[in-house]
C-alpha cells in the first residue's frame, strides 16, 4: 500500500531520504520498540488470554490446565460488570470530550497569539508534570475534601452551611479529576496539528473577505481535526480501564470498571476472571474506538 | 606425580566437607552474612519489628517487598515469589499447605518456641503439623469517635446504620463484610448457605451509600477519622493506637457479638535455600525486644507471652482488655476460608462495588 501511494505521488516528495539503506534503518529504528512492545506487552496479554481459560488458581500457575470457560460464562451472566463498563466508558467519553475541548483554546493560544513566549508558556504549562501523578491527584483531596480548601471557602463565605459532600468520593470528582490530569497531555497533539497549518492559508482566506469565525470554521478546525482526534482517542482509550483516580477520589460511588478488575487481581487472588474481565474490556474499547473511526471516516482528515 | 594429584582432588574435598560440617557453628551470629528476603506487609518492615534479628545478625540483609493484602501474598508466593518468609493471617493458612507453598517448621530450633501459648501454636498447625510461626495477634471491631457518637456503639450493626450515613468507612474486603453479617445474625460463619451469601450481599448493597469511603489502607482511615469526616469504622486496633496517641477522642467498641480476633503468621517458602537462617529470623521474631515493640507502636499482641504480661500501660491493658480475662473466649476467631468460600465472598463483594 505505501508503495503504491508513494509510486502515485514521487513529486510530493519534500526531503531526501538519508544515506540508511532500508534493512538497517529497520534494525536500528523498529526492532527496539517491537521488541519491548513483544516483551512488556504482547507477552503479557498473551499470558491473560491463557489464564482467562483456566478454570480457577487451584494447583501450579505454571503447570498445564484444561480450558475451561467458566470465566466468561460467570462474567457474561453478571449483568451489574457489563453495566459498570458501560459507565466507564460514559466516563472516559465525557473526560476526553471535556478535556479536548478544554484543551483545544490553550493549544490555539500557544500556537497563534503566544509569540515569543510560546515556549516558555508551553513549559508552565507542563510544570505539574514534575511532581507524581499519585501527588496531584492526592492535591485534590486538600481541594475538594470536606475540610479542604473550597469547602472551607464556601463556609466562610457563608454561602453553605455544611460542607458539600458532593465535591470528593463521587462520579463527578472522578470525572473532574481526570480532566485535569488529562489536559497537559492532550494539549500536546493538537498544538502539533496546529503548528502544521500552513500561513498561506490564513492569508488567503483573509484576501477573499473571510471573517475570523469563518476562517476558523472553515480553515483551522478542519486542518488540526486529526490532532483533536488523536488527543481525544489518547484520553478515551486509557480512561475505560481507569482505576487510581476513583481509588482516591472516587469512594463507594465513583468506581470504575478497571477498579473491579484490580480487586480480583489483589483482594481476591482471581486471576483467572480478572484476566477475563480485562481482556472482555479490551475488546469493548477496541470495538467502540473501530466503530468510532467508521463513524467519522479519519482517513478523509488525514490526506 | 601420582601423589601430587592425589592431593590436589583431596584438599578442596576436605575443605568442602570442613565447611559443611562446621561452618553454622564456626560462625558466630554477628559474623554471620547472608540475605533473607521476607515478604511483609507495610510498615512491618520498620527495623523496630525485627530488632533481635538485627541486633544479633547485624550482617545479614533482610529485604522486604510488600505484600498488599491477604490475597496479594498469596498470590505472589502461588505464582512463585522467591520470598524466603511471608506474612499470612487467620483467614487465608490452608491454602499454602494444600498448594506445597510452605515448609514444614522444625520448632525444636527456635529458642523462643516454649514462650509461646499452645493456643497459639494450633493456629500454625494444618493437619496436625506446625507450618507457620504465630507473631502478631488482635482485633477487628468498630472504632468510633466518641465525640460524634456520645451514645456509644455496642453492636456490629452500628455499620449498617443510616443513622451515621456518609461518616461510615468500611474496610474494602468482601469476607470481612461475611464476618461482620454472619456475627449480626449469628450465623456460622464457616458453613454460610447461597440464601445467607444472597441476603449478605443485599445489606451491603444498601450499606453501600452510607460509607464515606471504603478503606483500604490504614493510613487513609486514620486521616478520614482524625479529620473528622468517618465517625465509625470497621478497624484494627493500630487504627486505634494511632488515633488515641494523636489525641483523637476515640474507643474501641466491645459488641454484644464479640470483637473479631485474628492472629498473624510467619511461613517459610518450601524450597527455600536459606531455611537455617530463615529459621534464626523467625527465632528472633519471638524476641521480647521485637515483641514490646509490636505492643507499644502498634498496640497489636505478641505471641511471646513474657511480653504480653508485662504490658502496665493503662492505654494498653484497655486496648487488649487485658484486665478483662474473658475477652478472648467473647471474641471470635477467624476461621480459615476454603477455594469455594474465597471465590465466592470476593466475587459477592466485587457485585456489590460494581451494582447500579
Amino acid at each position: 500500500m505505501t508503495t503504491a501511494k508513494e509510486a502515485g505521488r514521487p513529486a510530493s516528495r519534500r526531503w531526501r531520504r538519508p544515506a540508511v539503506d532500508r534493512p538497517a534503518a529497520f534494525w536500528l529504528l523498529a526492532v527496539p520498540p517491537t521488541a519491548w512492545l513483544a516483551v512488556f506487552f504482547l507477552a503479557p496479554v498473551a499470558l491473560a488470554i491463557l489464564f482467562s481459560f483456566r478454570p480457577d488458581m487451584r494447583g501450579s500457575l505454571f503447570a498445564a490446565w484444561t480450558p475451561s470457560l467458566n470465566q466468561y460464562a460467570s462474567l457474561f451472566a453478571t449483568a451489574s460488570y457489563w453495566r459498570l463498563l458501560g459507565v466507564s466508558a460514559g466516563m472516559a467519553l465525557i473526560t476526553a470530550a471535556c478535556a479536548t475541548v478544554l484543551a483545544y483554546p490553550v493549544a490555539y493560544f500557544l500556537t497563534f497569539n503566544a509569540g515569543r513566549r510560546a515556549s516558555l508558556y508551553l513549559l508552565l504549562l507542563l510544570v505539574p508534570f514534575w511532581t507524581s501523578y499519585m501527588l496531584r491527584v492526592m492535591a485534590w483531596k486538600f481541594l475538594l475534601g470536606s475540610e479542604g480548601v473550597i469547602n472551607s471557602f464556601l463556609s466562610y463565605a457563608g454561602l453553605v452551611d455544611k460542607p458539600l459532600a458532593l465535591l470528593i468520593y463521587s462520579r463527578p470528582a472522578v470525572v473532574i479529576t481526570l480532566i485535569y490530569v488529562w489536559i497537559p497531555f492532550v494539549t500536546l497533539p493538537i498544538l502539533a496539528a496546529l503548528q502544521r497549518v500552513d500561513p498561506a492559508l490564513f492569508e488567503a482566506a483573509a484576501d477573499l473577505g473571510a471573517s475570523p469565525a469563518r476562517v476558523f470554521t472553515r480553515i483551522t478546525l478542519p486542518l488540526s481535526l486529526p490532532g483533536v482526534l488523536a488527543a481525544f482517542f489518547m484520553v478515551f482509550i486509557p480512561t475505560v480501564g481507569e482505576y487510581v483516580t476513583p481509588l482516591l477520589v472516587g469512594g463507594t460511588r465513583g468506581i470504575m470498571y478497571g477498579n473491579i478488575v484490580q480487586d480480583f487481581f489483589t483482594k481476591a487472588a482471581n486471576w483467572p476472571f480478572g484476566s477475563a474481565m480485562a481482556l472482555v474490556m479490551l475488546a469493548a474499547t477496541l470495538a467502540l474506538v473501530a466503530l468510532a473511526l467508521r463513524l467519522v471516516d479519519v482517513r478523509r482528515w488525514l490526506e | 606425580m601420582k601423589h601430587r594429584r592425589c592431593q590436589t582432588i583431596a584438599l578442596p574435598i576436605i575443605a568442602v566437607l570442613l565447611l559443611i560440617g562446621c561452618a553454622p557453628a564456626a560462625v558466630p551470629p554477628g559474623e554471620q552474612t547472608g540475605t533473607l528476603t521476607v515478604l511483609e506487609w507495610a510498615g512491618y518492615e520498620a527495623p523496630d519489628f525485627w530488632t533481635d534479628f538485627q541486633t544479633t545478625y547485624p550482617h545479614v540483609t533482610v529485604n522486604f517487598p510488600i505484600g498488599a493484602s491477604d490475597a496479594d501474598v498469596y498470590a505472589k508466593m502461588a505464582a512463585g515469589d522467591q520470598a524466603d518468609i511471608f506474612h499470612a493471617y487467620t483467614g487465608w493458612l490452608e491454602f499454602y499447605v494444600e498448594e506445597g507453598l510452605v515448609e514444614e517448621i522444625d520448632t525444636s530450633k527456635l529458642s523462643n518456641w516454649d514462650k509461646v501459648p499452645d493456643s497459639f501454636k494450633r493456629v500454625g498447625q494444618v493437619n496436625g503439623k506446625q507450618y507457620f510461626i504465630p507473631w502478631d495477634w488482635g482485633f477487628t471491631s468498630i472504632l468510633y469517635r466518641t465525640d460524634k457518637i456520645p451514645e456509644g456503639v455496642t453492636s456490629w450493626s452500628a455499620l449498617l446504620n443510616p443513622a451515621y450515613a456518609g461518616h461510615i468507612s468500611m474496610w474494602d474486603d468482601g469476607p470481612g463484610a461475611v464476618t461482620v453479617s454472619s456475627y449480626i445474625h449469628q450465623w456460622d460463619e464457616t458453613a454460610i448457605t447461597a440464601d445467607q451469601l444472597a441476603t449478605i450481599k443485599d445489606e451491603w448493597i444498601v450499606q453501600r451509600d452510607l460509607n464515606l469511603f471504603y478503606w483500604a489502607g490504614e493510613p487513609e482511615l486514620i486521616a478520614a477519622m482524625a479529620g473528622g469526616d468517618v465517625w465509625l469504622a470497621y478497624a484494627w486496633q493500630g487504627a486505634y493506637a494511632t488515633l488515641l496517641g494523636q489525641g483523637v477522642p476515640v474507643a474501641y467498641a466491645d459488641p454484644v457479638e464479640g470483637r473479631n480476633s485474628w492472629v498473624g503468621v510467619y511461613g517459610i517458602r518450601k524450597g527455600t535455600p536459606n531455611l537455617d537462617l530463615a529459621l534464626k529470623f523467625l527465632d528472633a521474631k519471638l524476641g521480647a525486644a521485637t515483641g514490646n515493640n509490636v505492643v507499644n507502636l502498634f498496640y497489636y499482641g505478641h505471641t511471646n507471652q513474657d511480653v504480653m504480661s508485662g504490658i502496665t500501660d493503662p492505654a494498653l491493658i484497655e486496648a487488649f482488655s487485658v484486665d478483662d480475662p474473658a475477652i478472648l473466649e467473647k471474641s471470635n476467631f477467624t476461621p480459615n476460608l476454603t477455594v469455594e468460600q474465597r471465590d465466592a465472598w470476593t466475587a459477592m463483594w466485587a457485585e456489590i462495588k460494581a451494582a447500579p
